[in-house]
């Protein structure tokens, strides 16, 4: 009898591991900061970034695309795609890392998970390691955290004549609401 | 005088504004599924490229709707979703940002509601 109740129980939680519980988003904001003190603001915001995230293991997988970046200021975004980021012939940016030790299942009141993977921009590829503030809320996952990458680890060549406007470290800021993907 | 009249002009061109995409003509008008081909055919050439597109709303979001299974249109203001219909034929004008390989999805920005 007891062997039998454990049995169940085991088949259950089999059953909970297997079915791949998957969250995502089509419309997550990224956005990205490089101004310098002093000089007009270099900002941009996207808020159609895909993401999709495995309840069970953490594994994270998100994309971006640059046309969808929005300034405020019309040449600014022209030169970003056209000059920086060569939108035409990259026009995205990936993720593929994982959410350490995360799981739906075993979700905790600890809300700080350390968020490891691959960032490729312009098909080169750079380490990111990071920490994020998940919350699980209402059948959705928040979450949200930020980071800096550098320009010259991607190949992106800043003239110049605008290098002191620039930031060297540019803070990229995250910030995704999934909901479970049926 | 014609000195600081050329340069508030320059400093106002400098400082415009992106235009929005009400403001653009689509670089193509026509049906969902034609499109599709188009965008297989040469993803690059319709990147930052407003379009108007013909087609089912097969699916509708929060915050967007998805067109005969396959274009993702997200909408600036969410308020024009709520007229929409699920499976409801559809006209509606966006910026295509790029094909998200994940969903299998052709994605549009800033997306109105034409018809």
């Amino acid at each position: 009898m007891k062997t039998t109740k454990i049995l169940i129980i085991f088949c259950v939680l089999l059953s909970l591991q297997l079915h791949a519980q998957k969250y995502f988003t089509r419309s997550g904001i990224t956005q990205f900061e490089a101004s310098e003190k002093a000089f007009e603001p270099i900002e941009a915001i996207n808020t159609s970034t895909t993401v999709i995230l495995d309840a069970n293991n953490g594994n994270i997988v998100s994309q971006v695309f640059m046309a969808g970046f929005q300034f405020n200021n019309a040449l600014m975004q022209e030169h970003f795609n056209e000059n920086y980021m060569d939108s035409y012939q990259y026009p995205k940016a990936t993720f593929k890392g994982n959410l350490d030790n995360f799981s739906l299942i075993s979700f905790n009141a600890n809300n700080s998970y350390d968020l490891n993977g691959l960032l490729t921009i312009k098909g080169l590829e750079k380490n990111i390691q990071t920490t994020v503030d998940v919350k699980v809320e209402n059948d959705q996952i928040f979450i949200s955290g930020s980071f800096f990458v550098s320009a010259k680890d991607f190949n992106i060549k800043i003239p110049s004549i605008v290098r002191d406007k620039i930031a060297n470290q540019i803070q990229i800021n995250i910030d995704y609401e999934l909901i479970e993907k049926k | 005088m014609i000195i600081s009249i050329s340069i508030i002009s320059i400093y106002q061109y400098i400082s415009l504004a992106p235009k929005k995409v009400v403001a653009i003509i689509p670089e193509y008008s026509g049906n969902a599924n034609e499109f599709n081909y188009l965008v297989t055919d040469n993803l690059s050439y319709w990147i930052s490229k407003v379009v108007q597109i013909t087609g089912k709303a097969t699916q509708v979001n929060e915050d967007g709707i998805l067109i005969n299974g396959t274009i993702y249109c997200q909408f600036e203001n969410k308020k024009d979703i709520q007229s929409i219909i699920e499976n409801q034929n559809i006209v509606v004008k966006g910026k295509l940002v790029g094909f998200d390989e994940l969903l299998m999805e052709i994605k549009l920005n800033q997306c109105i509601i034409i018809q």
